[in-house]
C-alpha cells in the first residue's frame, strides 16, 4: 500500500481540482427500473419492496450500474464512488427484516445485535461492497487506459439508518436504538469488503451524525491495524442551514476538530443544502482545515416537482462550483443528489484550468515562513 | 503504527514562545480553540470524587439533577467539563455511558468538550464511545510501563481526543522537579515520535501536591510544580500543562477563605509559568488582585517556599480568621437575570434555551395567572415553541435543541395535565363531552427506510402530550390505514426521505379517500415540499393534507387541527394557501429580467413642464350628495349585463339574436329601478379627491405637504413589470408617469375615492324582507354602475380642473372607451395589484371621516359600490398589467414598504414568478 502522503491522488489534489461523480439514485431513476428489475431471479421472493434499495442493483443489474459508472467517468470524474451507501447489515436490515414497531415492539440494541449477527445480512452486505468495488475498479481502469488519465475508486461508507446521537424515546433522552460497538462492527465489515473489492480510498460521507461517523472512523482504523492495510480516508459531512451536521448538530469547525486526528486525505461537505447555502460553511472549513477540501453538494434544494427532484441544472452547478474553485476553496468537486452525468460534465468543464486550494505541507511551510 | 502522519514540525521545534505554540483545539457540538494566554476553565462538579453531592445523585440514579449540575458548570463559564464516575459503589462503565448520552441530548451542555476522567481504562473507552466531538482523556501514565502507555495512547488517538498525561512512571508519582520533567519528557517522546500524537493534544499533569502539611519535604511542592511547568513549556513544543488545583490547599480544608486565596495565588504563578488549564471549582476562586494584601503575602510565602516558618504563619492567620467567623467563602451565587422577567417571557426563555429547572414553578404561575391550563399551553407555551420553530427555520437552532425544547415542554404539559383532567371531569359532570388528547399514527411509507427525522417528530409530539403510534419504516398503505382505524387515531403522519416516496404518499392519500377517511393527513420528510403536497397529494384526498416542514412545525399544525376553536379557521386558511400554490404552479413561469435591468427599461419619457398640469384648486375636496341623475349619463352598461350573465357589448347586445329580447327587458327593468333610486334618493353618492405635489423617487412616488416640496407627506409604492419582452416594449411602472425628482420639474399626483353605495344595504334588505330578491340584486348591480360612473364623471371633472379636459370634447361613449389623457388606476388592479396601497389613499384624503367609506382588514372597501384610485396626468401615462415579478423585486418592495416578505408575498401571490418558501 502506498502511504497516504505519497498517494497519487494526493499529488493530483495539489496540482488540480479533481472531479468526483454525481448521484447514483437520481441517475438510476432515469433508467425506469421497476421492482421486478431490482429483484431479478435472486430476490424474487424477498418479503419487502426492494426498489429503493439501490445498492442491490449492483448485484441484480450490474450492466446498468456499470453504465452509470462509465457515464460519470466519461463526464470527467477522476473519482467514482461505489454503490454502497446503504451496504451494511444495519441498513440492509430495513429491507429484509420485519420492523418490530409495526407490532408495537421497538428497535433497541437487542434487536440490532441480532442484525449484526445475522448471517444472511452479513453475507449480503459483504457481497454488495465487494462486487460494487470490483465493478468500479474495472471501469475506472478501463476508462483510465482509454484516456490515459488515472481514475480512482472511493469505497462509499454512508451514514446508516440509525443515529448514535438521538433518542427516539420521548421519555428517555439517554436511550439509543443501537450501540457504538454494533455500529462499529457493521462498518468494519463494510470497510474490509470495500478494500477486498479494490477501492483506492475510503469515503465516509453524508455525515449527519458525527458519532456515527466516529464509529466508522474507528472501524476503519481498527481494520487498518488488524489487517495491516492503510488507505487514504476522505470525510464529508452533510450540514443544515446553520452549518451543523443535521442530526447531531455539530458545527463545521467542531466537526473538523473531531475528525482531524485521522489525518484524512480530504475533508468536505456534500449532499444537504445545495451549493449556495453551503458556501459559508465550505469557506469556513477551507480556512480551518489543513488537508484537501472536497465539495459535492446536491443540485440545490429538493424540488419534488422538477425532473431530477432538485432545483439546479448542470449549468447552475458548473457556475457555483466554478466560483468555489475560483476562490481557491476546493480540491475536489462533484455533485450529490440530483446530479446526473451532465451535471458532472458541466462541473468538470467549469473547473478546467482552475488552480486547486493550497493545503498541507506547501501551505503550512508558507505560513511558518511568513509568521 | 497508527494511521496518523508523523509530525515533522514538532521534532524540529526546539523551543516555543507562546506566539508560535499551536493552541489546543477541542470540540463538543461547537468548536473550542485555546486562546493565547487565556486559562482554560475545567468544571469539576461532575466528578464523583470531588463532589459528594454529585456522587449521591449518581448513586441514587437521579440523572436528571446530575445533568443540571453539568449545565450549571457550563453556565458558570466552564470551557470543558470533567466527568468522573470512579467510586466503589458506582458501575463506572454504565454510569459514564448513561450520563454522557444524556448530556448529548442537552444542547446547552453538549456544546462544550467533555473530559472523560477515570483511572479505569474500560470506563475511559466507554466514555470515548459517546463523544461526537474531540474531548480530553484524563488520564494515562507510564505507571504500568511503556507498552500499556503506548497502547492506551493509540486508543485515545484512534477516537480523536486530547490526553492528560500524569507525571507517573513505573517507580511512582513524580514529586520533585527533576522527576517531573524526566517523566514528562519521556512520555512526550513516546507520544510524538512513536504513537504519532499531535503535540498540542498532550496535556501534562506534573502533579500538584499538597503544601503546608507540616512536613518540610512538602514545602517546595508548589515551586517544583511551577518550575516543571516552565520547563515543559520551554522544552516540549506545543505541549500543555494542567493540574488539579484544589489539592494544593488540602491542609486548609474547612477554611474556604484561605483556600480560595491559595488557589488564586497558585494559579497566578503557575499560569505565569505557562500552565494552560486546571481542574478547579470556579466557585472556589478569589480574584488575585482582591486577596487581602496580608493574606496574599502569607499565602505566597507558602506557595513559593520563601521562608521556613511560612506554613506556621499561614496556619495561625487561618485559625484567627476562623475564630472571627470570616473563614467563609466570598463568592456568592448570582441570580440569573432572565428570572426577573414576566412569566410569559420566562416560559419562552426556558423553552428556547431548553432549561427545565424552573419550568414547573413558572408553568404553575402562568396557570394561576391565566386561569385555565389549556390557556397556558395554547398561549405562552405554544408561543415559545413558535419562537423555537422560527429559530430552527432560520438555521439558528438545531434539531437537538428543538428536541430539548420539546422535552421542557413535556414537563410543563405534565404539570398541567392533572388540572386539565380535573377540568375535564368537571365538564363531563356538567354533561359536556370532552375530547381526549390527540392520537397520531406515524409511518415512513413503503419503499423508504429513513426514519430518524420522523422519530424526532414523534418525540416532539409525544412531549406535547400526543399519543404517538410509530409504525416504523417501509409501512404499506393498507397497514397504516388499518392501524389508524383500530387505534381511532386523530391524524396520520407520513414521512419519506427519498424521491420515490412521494408517489407512495399520493397512493396513501388516494386510499384514504377511497376508504372514506375523515382524518387530516400530515406529510413530511426531506424531499417533500409544500407545493408538491398542494399540487400532487392534496387533490387526491378531500380532507386537509398538510405539509409539515420540520419537527419544530409539527405541534402548531396538529394543535390547530385538533382544536375545537381554531380548526375551521386553520383549515380555511390552509386550503386558500394551497389553492394559490396550485395556481402559481399551474401558471407557466415567465422569463424575466432582473429588477435592475427592468429599471433601465423604464418608460422613456422626455420630461417638459408643458406636460405637467398644475391643479387649479389644490388640496382635498369633497362632494356630498352628488346628483345621481348626472351619474346616469356616465354609466357603462356592458358590465351591467355581465352581472346578469348576459355576455355581450352594449348597445349591440340589445339586437343580439339569442339574448336581445332578454337584454332589452333587463335594461328596461334597470332604467325603471334607476328612476326609483333617483326619485326616492335610495342611495347617496359621495366623493373625495385631491392633488398633491409629487416626484418619482425610484419606483416610489413621494408626496409633499406643499409646493415647497421639502416635507414628505406620504409615499406610493409601485411595482415594475419584469417580464422579458420582445422588442422595445418598456418594463412599465406607474412611477414612470410622474416626473422624477432629479428632473426638478414640479409634478402632481391625485387620488380619489367615490361611493354610490351609502344606503344601499338598507334598501336591499327591505327588498329581501319582501322576498323580492330580484329587485335587491338589481339595486346592487345599479349602484355598482353608479359608482363606476361616478369615478368616470369625477375623472372628467378633474381633467377639466387641470385644464386639458376642457379641450377633450368627447361623447359619453368615447369617455367610456377612455379616449382621454390621463389614467386613474386602482390599487388591487393589474397595474398596481397591491391592495394595501389603498391605505395610503385613505390616509391622504381622510376618506373615512369625509365620506364614511371604510377599508376592511383585507383592504376591501365598505360599503360595496365604491371605487378608489390614483390620478396620473402625463400624456404618456397608460394602463398596463404588471404580470409576473421575481424575488429580487419582492425583496426590494418589502424593504421600501417596510412590510415583511411573507406579507408581501401573500398580497402579491398571483404575481409571483417563484414559489415563496
Amino acid at each position: 500500500m502506498t502511504p497516504v502522503q505519497q498517494h497519487p491522488l494526493r499529488k493530483i489534489l495539489e496540482d488540480r481540482i479533481a472531479i468526483i461523480d454525481g448521484a447514483m439514485g437520481t441517475t438510476i431513476r432515469t433508467y425506469g427500473m421497476q421492482e421486478a428489475d431490482i429483484r431479478g431471479e435472486r430476490f424474487k421472493d424477498a418479503p419487502k419492496d426492494l426498489l429503493n434499495n439501490g445498492d442491490i442493483f449492483s448485484l441484480t443489474q450490474p450492466a446498468m450500474i456499470c453504465d452509470i459508472h462509465r457515464s460519470f467517468l466519461e463526464a470527467g470524474a477522476d473519482i467514482i464512488e461505489t454503490n454502497t451507501f446503504g451496504a451494511t447489515s444495519i441498513s440492509q436490515s430495513e429491507f429484509f427484516v420485519d420492523d418490530p414497531r409495526e407490532h408495537g415492539g421497538r428497535k433497541d440494541p437487542e434487536f440490532y445485535q441480532k442484525i449484526i449477527d445475522d448471517r444472511f445480512l452479513n453475507d449480503l452486505a459483504w457481497e454488495i461492497n465487494e462486487r460494487s468495488a470490483q465493478q468500479c475498479r474495472e471501469w475506472a481502469d478501463r476508462v483510465a487506459n482509454d484516456t490515459g488519465r488515472q481514475r480512482f475508486v472511493a469505497g462509499a461508507i454512508g451514514p446508516l439508518t440509525v443515529s448514535l446521537s438521538n433518542s427516539p424515546d420521548a421519555d428517555d433522552p439517554g436511550f439509543r436504538v443501537v450501540t457504538f460497538d454494533q455500529v462499529k462492527t457493521a462498518y468494519m465489515q463494510q470497510t474490509r469488503a470495500l478494500i477486498a473489492g479494490g477501492s483506492d480510498v475510503l469515503l465516509v460521507e453524508t455525515i449527519f451524525d458525527s458519532l456515527n461517523a466516529k464509529a466508522a472512523l474507528v472501524a476503519i482504523q481498527e481494520v487498518f491495524e488488524q489487517d495491516g492495510n492503510i488507505l487514504p480516508i476522505m470525510i464529508s459531512a452533510a450540514v443544515g442551514r446553520g452549518g451543523e451536521t443535521m442530526i447531531s448538530a455539530q458545527t463545521t469547525e467542531a466537526f473538523w476538530n473531531a475528525v482531524e486526528h485521522v489525518r484524512p486525505l480530504s475533508v468536505g461537505l456534500n449532499c444537504s443544502i445545495g451549493p449556495d447555502l453551503m458556501y459559508p460553511f465550505l469557506s469556513e472549513l477551507s480556512e480551518k482545515s489543513d488537508v484537501a477540501v472536497s465539495c459535492y453538494p446536491n443540485a440545490g434544494l429538493p424540488n419534488p416537482l422538477s425532473e431530477t427532484g432538485f432545483d439546479l441544472k448542470p449549468a447552475d452547478m458548473g457556475r457555483f462550483l466554478g466560483q468555489f474553485g475560483g476562490e481557491g476553496l476546493i480540491n475536489i468537486a462533484g455533485g450529490c443528489c440530483g446530479n446526473t452525468p451532465e451535471h458532472i460534465a458541466a462541473i468538470a468543464r467549469a473547473l478546467e484550468g482552475i488552480a486547486p486550494r493550497r493545503f498541507g505541507a506547501t501551505a503550512a511551510d508558507k505560513k511558518e515562513v511568513t509568521a | 503504527m497508527s494511521v496518523a502522519d508523523r509530525d515533522p514540525l514538532a521534532a524540529s521545534l526546539k523551543s516555543t514562545d507562546r506566539t508560535t505554540e499551536r493552541p489546543l483545539r477541542l470540540s463538543g457540538s461547537q468548536a473550542f480553540t485555546q486562546q493565547p494566554g487565556v486559562y482554560i476553565m475545567i468544571g469539576e462538579r461532575t466528578n464523583v470524587a470531588g463532589s459528594p453531592k454529585f456522587a449521591k445523585l449518581i448513586k441514587e440514579s437521579k440523572y436528571e439533577e446530575a445533568v443540571s449540575v453539568a449545565r450549571q458548570q457550563v453556565e458558570n463559564g466552564a470551557n470543558v467539563i470533567d466527568i468522573c464516575m470512579d467510586e466503589g459503589m458506582i458501575d463506572g462503565v454504565a454510569a459514564m455511558t448513561r450520563f454522557l448520552l444524556l448530556l448529548a441530548s442537552e444542547p446547552e451542555v453538549a456544546k462544550v468538550p467533555f473530559m472523560v476522567d477515570s483511572s479505569k481504562w474500560e470506563v475511559i473507552e466507554a466514555g470515548l464511545k459517546c463523544l461526537q466531538g474531540k474531548g480530553i482523556v484524563n488520564s494515562i501514565s507510564l505507571k504500568e510501563g511503556e507498552e500499556k502507555f503506548r497502547q492506551n495512547a493509540s486508543t485515545v488517538l484512534k477516537y480523536g481526543a486530547a490526553v492528560v498525561v500524569m507525571a507517573f512512571d513505573e517507580q511512582g508519582q513524580a514529586a520533585t522537579y527533576e522527576d517531573k520533567i524526566r517523566i514528562c519528557e519521556r512520555a512526550y517522546r513516546i507520544l510524538v515520535d512513536e504513537v504519532g500524537f499531535a503535540p498540542q493534544d498532550i496535556i501534562f499533569d506534573p502533579n500538584i501536591l499538597t503544601v503546608a502539611t507540616g512536613m518540610e519535604e512538602h514545602n517546595n511542592y508548589g515551586v517544583d510544580f511551577i518550575n516543571a511547568t516552565r520547563w515543559i513549556k520551554q522544552n516540549l513544543p506545543h505541549a500543555k500543562v494542567s493540574g488539579g488545583v484544589s489539592n494544593i490547599s488540602f491542609s486548609f480544608r474547612g477554611n474556604n477563605k484561605v483556600r480560595e486565596a491559595i488557589h488564586s495565588a497558585f494559579l497566578y504563578h503557575a499560569i505565569g509559568a505557562g500552565m494552560d488549564m486546571g481542574i478547579v471549582n470556579a466557585g472556589m476562586l478569589e480574584v488575585y488582585e482582591e486577596i487581602e494584601p496580608e493574606l496574599k503575602v502569607l499565602v505566597e510565602d507558602v506557595l513559593l517556599n520563601r521562608r521556613p516558618d511560612a506554613t506556621e504563619r499561614l496556619v495561625d492567620f487561618g485559625e484567627a480568621l476562623k475564630a472571627s467567623g470570616a473563614g467563609n467563602s466570598v463568592t456568592e451565587k448570582k441570580t440569573e437575570e432572565w428570572r426577573l422577567g414576566r412569566v410569559e417571557d420566562r416560559l419562552s426563555h426556558a423553552l428556547v434555551k431548553g432549561i427545565d429547572t424552573y419550568i414547573v414553578e413558572d408553568t404553575e404561575e402562568a396557570r394561576v395567572k391565566l386561569g385555565r391550563p389549556l390557556d397556558v399551553i395554547e398561549g405562552p407555551l405554544m408561543a415559545g415553541m413558535g419562537v423555537v420553530g422560527d429559530l430552527f427555520g432560520a438555521g439558528k437552532m438545531f434539531l437537538p435543541q428543538v428536541v430539548k425544547s420539546a422535552r421542557v415542554m413535556k414537563k410543563a404539559v405534565a404539570h398541567l395535565t392533572p388540572f386539565m383532567e380535573e377540568e375535564k371531569a368537571a365538564l363531563a359532570a356538567a354533561g359536556i363531552e370532552v375530547k381526549a388528547q390527540g392520537k397520531i399514527v406515524l409511518a415512513t411509507v413503503k419503499g423508504d427506510v429513513h426514519d430518524i427525522g420522523k422519530n424526532i417528530v414523534g418525540v416532539v409530539l409525544a412531549c406535547n402530550n400526543y399519543e404517538v403510534i410509530d409504525m416504523g419504516v417501509m409501512v404499506p398503505a393498507e397497514k397504516i390505514l388499518e392501524r389508524a382505524k383500530t387505534e381511532k387515531a386523530d391524524m396520520i403522519g407520513l414521512s419519506g426521505l427519498i424521491t420515490p416516496s412521494l408517489d407512495e404518499m399520493v397512493h396513501v392519500a388516494r386510499e384514504m379517500e377511497r376508504q372514506g377517511f375523515k382524518l387530516p393527513l400530515l406529510v413530511g420528510g426531506a424531499t417533500t415540499s409544500r407545493t408538491h403536497t398542494a399540487v400532487k397529494i392534496a387533490p387526491h384526498y378531500s380532507q386537509p393534507v398538510v405539509h409539515v416542514l420540520d419537527a419544530s412545525r409539527a405541534v402548531p399544525v396538529t394543535t390547530s387541527l385538533l382544536s375545537v376553536e381554531s380548526k375551521q379557521a386553520f383549515i380555511e386558511q390552509h386550503q386558500a394557501e394551497y389553492e394559490s400554490l396550485r395556481r402559481a404552479h399551474a401558471s407557466p413561469k415567465q422569463s424575466t429580467v432582473s429588477l435592475a435591468t427592468a429599471r433601465e427599461r423604464r418608460t422613456p419619457i422626455e420630461w417638459c413642464s408643458k406636460d405637467l398640469p398644475v391643479p387649479s384648486s389644490p388640496g382635498v375636496h369633497e362632494l356630498q350628495e352628488f346628483p345621481l341623475a348626472t351619474l346616469r349619463e356616465f354609466i357603462d352598461w356592458t358590465p351591467f349585463f355581465h352581472t346578469w350573465g348576459l355576455k355581450g357589448v352594449y348597445p349591440r347586445i340589445l339586437d343580439d339574436e339569442r339574448q336581445g329580447i332578454e337584454a332589452r327587458k333587463l335594461l328596461a327593468d334597470g332604467h325603471a329601478m334607476l328612476d326609483r333610486i333617483i326619485a326616492e334618493k335610495m342611495v347617496t353618492a359621495r366623493a373625495v379627491y385631491g392633488f398633491f405635489p409629487a416626484s418619482a423617487v425610484g419606483d416610489d412616488v413621494e408626496l409633499y405637504t406643499d409646493e415647497a416640496r421639502t416635507t414628505v407627506l406620504d409615499r406610493f409604492h409601485f411595482l415594475r413589470q419584469q417580464a422579458n419582452r420582445e422588442g422595445s416594449e418598456p418594463c412599465r411602472s406607474l412611477s414612470d408617469f410622474i416626473a422624477p425628482k432629479e428632473t426638478g420639474l414640479p409634478d402632481h399626483i391625485g387620488a380619489f375615492a367615490v361611493t354610490a353605495g351609502i344606503g344601499m344595504k338598507e334598501v336591499c334588505e327591505r327588498f329581501r324582507a319582501d322576498n323580492d330578491d330580484y329587485s335587491a340584486i338589481m339595486v346592487e348591480a345599479l349602484t355598482d354602475r353608479l359608482a363606476e360612473a361616478f369615478a368616470e364623471c369625477l375623472h372628467k371633472r378633474v381633467r377639466d380642473e387641470l385644464g386639458y379636459g376642457l379641450e377633450e370634447n368627447l361623447t359619453p361613449a368615447q369617455l367610456i372607451e377612455e379616449r382621454y389623457r390621463g389614467i386613474r388606476p386602482a390599487p388591487g388592479y393589474p397595474a398596481c395589484p397591491d391592495h394595501t396601497e389603498k391605505g395610503t389613499i385613505w390616509r391622504l384624503l381622510d376618506v373615512e371621516a369625509r365620506t364614511g367609506m371604510q377599508i376592511t382588514e383585507s383592504f376591501a372597501m365598505w360599503p360595496g359600490s365604491s371605487v378608489s384610485g390614483i390620478y396620473f396626468s402625463h400624456p404618456q401615462s397608460r394602463y398596463f398589467s404588471l404580470g409576473k415579478i421575481d424575488r429580487d423585486q419582492v425583496e426590494d418592495y418589502h424593504t421600501r414598504k417596510g412590510m415583511s416578505m411573507a406579507e408581501v408575498e401573500r398580497w402579491l401571490a398571483p404575481n409571483l414568478n417563484y414559489e415563496p418558501s
